[in-house]
């Protein structure tokens, strides 16, 4: 008998490791199974408010300041040939601004991806269109300086593909509004713990990182830091028995200590870092620690947000200088994507404006007298998505001028389709119940 | 006249005070026979451990002004404090960027700590006054105990990496 209820006792429990779904540390049950298009996506939240005129349409002064000259201002990611005139967006030569900056890639986005010509923007200001772009959802009750109510493509990432907190990064632009609360949710079944890094590169490694966080004493790990934690981990479980919990995104010691490695690397590098060519604004400062961010960590998923062409709301000038290096602030991303070995013919860059601009001007003109442009009406909701990398169609344009293909809510599901978990996101019943698959909609 | 009046009176006082005894003597021996215990209770009150009323969660400035008072024995300017707090925002690991401060702090010749001598030579003092410039609060005896055996134990731990370890623990950032 006994021999007989060893056995079948033995046979459950083997029957049981085979039924029982393994659960994973992230949190899910089973491994993501959706085929996986690419194991990195970067994604740039484009600029800051950008006008399809200027973009896409290629209109320069033409349908802005009444001026007729037409001209194409980012040429890294459109096909198309530059203004001939009136030249104010490049670097300075004889005159401010009459230097364009040189193109840096062989072949435009454009040529090599797939673009999305009119994509409807569901917000008509910034935080909202990023939430959109992160979430998959048009919450418009979304408060600024809020976290996000749904999940975020970061919480979707760490928890449906088990994706580790190194291998997610948000890098903002800088740490204003809601900038620095939308590397995850509230939500209650994602949160922080499956959160992103997010790092403000601009401040960490500006002049007040170089004051307060630069000079970090070095502790030895075993006879040093290992101590300082034991001690901290036994008041930390004294303070938890009674509730007391603090927001982790839950870097390993080990990850940890590989952040600290790369935020040491890079006050030693004092600002040589991997900037585009021309690097003459904050923009083009973020995208260069962006990419040093890649080289590091080769994320699964990094989003950079870019917002410089702001500057449109007193000063058109300004806004078509900040365009034309967002665009070679992207053209150098996907070039130094393609010069880090584990990313390079593996990854799917996306690229969206998260909201337009306005059609009329406000009646604030700058040193060239051209009137400036907020973010209110209806051209706002024009905005455009390009898609290049593997597995994404090459040249094919989609949508146009009063046939509008997508919105900006699409990017998230595009995010997990790419990575291979599309089903977790659509099915989760928290993204707009118009969003779906960029891939979808080719 | 007068004394045959004032003898009946007196024999009329005499009959009520019989009367008042007659009546009261039962009730008194009721009364006094059926005197209960005086039963004495205490109102019910939850104990909590001294650090459960830490509910609110500094802000980064707070948490980054109380730890440079800690350490420094001074107070940050203001200027300081809102960069180091600029600098705190910008990394969204609070745990790694408190660390990453606390290091920097660490590193600064004005940091005022205990010798490791003195440490040693009355560690009990040394984790009562730890607990009361951290933690604003005596530690248990339990907790007491834990400190006084690790410090014992481990000879390499210095009063820097017990100031280290009450910075980064998550009762400091409650208030």
């Amino acid at each position: 008998m006994k021999r007989r209820g060893f056995i079948k006792k033995a046979a459950t429990a083997t029957a049981g490791a085979f039924v029982v779904p393994y659960i994973l540390p992230s949190g899910r049950l089973f491994a993501a199974t959706g085929v996986q298009l690419a194991q990195h996506v970067v994604m740039v939240m484009f600029a800051g408010g950008v006008r399809q005129q200027e973009s896409v349409e290629q209109t320069y002064l033409a349908q802005s300041q009444g001026i007729p000259i037409e001209g194409n201002i980012m040429y890294n990611m459109l096909d198309g040939t530059a203004p001939t005139q009136k030249i104010v967006y490049g670097t300075d030569g004889n005159l401010a601004g009459d230097t364009p900056i040189p193109q840096i890639l062989g072949s435009t986005i454009q040529q090599q991806g797939t673009l999305f010509r009119e994509v409807r923007s569901s917000h008509a200001g910034h935080y909202g269109g990023m939430n959109a772009l992160l979430q998959g959802n048009t919450l418009f009750s979304q408060g600024l300086r809020q976290k996000p109510i749904n999940p975020t493509i970061f919480e979707y990432t760490r928890r449906h593909l088990g994706a580790p907190a190194s291998k997610v990064w948000f890098v903002g632009n800088g740490i204003g509004n809601s900038t620095p609360l939308m590397n995850y949710s509230d939500h209650p079944d994602y949160g922080a713990e499956y959160g992103a890094n997010f790092l403000a590169p601009n401040v960490t490694f500006g002049s007040q990182g170089m004051e307060h966080l630069s000079d970090a004493k070095i502790y030895h790990p075993e006879e040093e830091l290992d101590p300082i934690y034991q001690m901290k981990y036994f008041l930390d479980n004294n303070f938890e028995n009674i509730g007391g919990t603090i927001e982790t995104i839950y870097n390993t010691e080990e990850e940890k200590q590989s952040i600290k490695l790369f935020m040491r690397e890079m006050y030693n590098l004092g600002g040589n870092i991997a900037k585009p060519p021309v690097s003459d604004n904050g923009d083009l400062s973020t995208v260069g620690y962006a990419v040093e961010v890649m080289k590091w960590f080769k994320p699964t998923l990094t989003v950079v947000n870019l917002g410089a062409v702001d500057a449109c709301h007193s000063d058109y000038t300004s806004y078509l200088k900040a365009l034309h290096r967002a665009d070679h602030a992207v053209g150098h991303i996907w070039n130094q994507i393609q010069q880090i070995p584990e990313m390079a013919g593996n990854t799917i860059m996306m690229v969206t404006p998260e909201c337009g601009r306005n059609l009329t001007p406000n009646p604030i003109k700058d040193e060239n007298d051209w009137l400036a442009f907020d973010h209110s009406d209806a051209n706002t909701q024009r905005v455009f998505t390009q898609m290049v990398g593997p597995n994404v169609p090459a040249n094919l344009v989609r949508g146009g001028i009063g046939n509008q293909v997508g919105e900006t809510a699409d990017n998230c599901p595009t995010i997990a389709e790419i990575l291979g978990f599309k089903a977790d996101v659509m099915g989760s019943g928290l993204i707009s119940s118009t969003a779906q698959s960029l891939f979808d909609r080719i | 006249m007068k004394n045959v009046k004032r003898h009946s009176h007196s024999r009329q006082s005499f009959a009520v005070r019989y009367l008042f005894l007659f009546i009261l003597f039962p009730f008194l021996i009721t009364t006094i026979g059926c005197e209960k215990d005086k039963l004495y209770e205490v109102n019910e009150e939850t104990l909590l451990p001294p650090n459960a009323n830490k509910t609110k969660l500094k802000s980064d400035q707070q948490y980054i002004a109380i730890l440079y008072a800690n350490l420094f024995q001074t107070a940050l300017s203001s200027d300081n404090l809102f960069e180091a707090s600029e600098c705190v925002q910008s990394i969204g690991d609070k745990d790694l960027v408190h660390e990453v401060l606390i290091s920097n702090y660490m590193n600064k010749p004005s940091v005022i700590l205990p010798t490791n001598e003195d440490m040693r030579a009355d560690v009990d003092a040394f984790i009562t006054e730890t607990y009361n410039r951290f933690l604003v609060r005596n530690p248990t005896e339990a907790e007491r105990q834990f400190f006084k055996n690790y410090i014992i134990t481990h000879p390499n731990v210095r009063p820097e990496l017990v100031y280290f370890s009450f910075a980064l623990s998550n009762e400091y950032q409650y208030y």
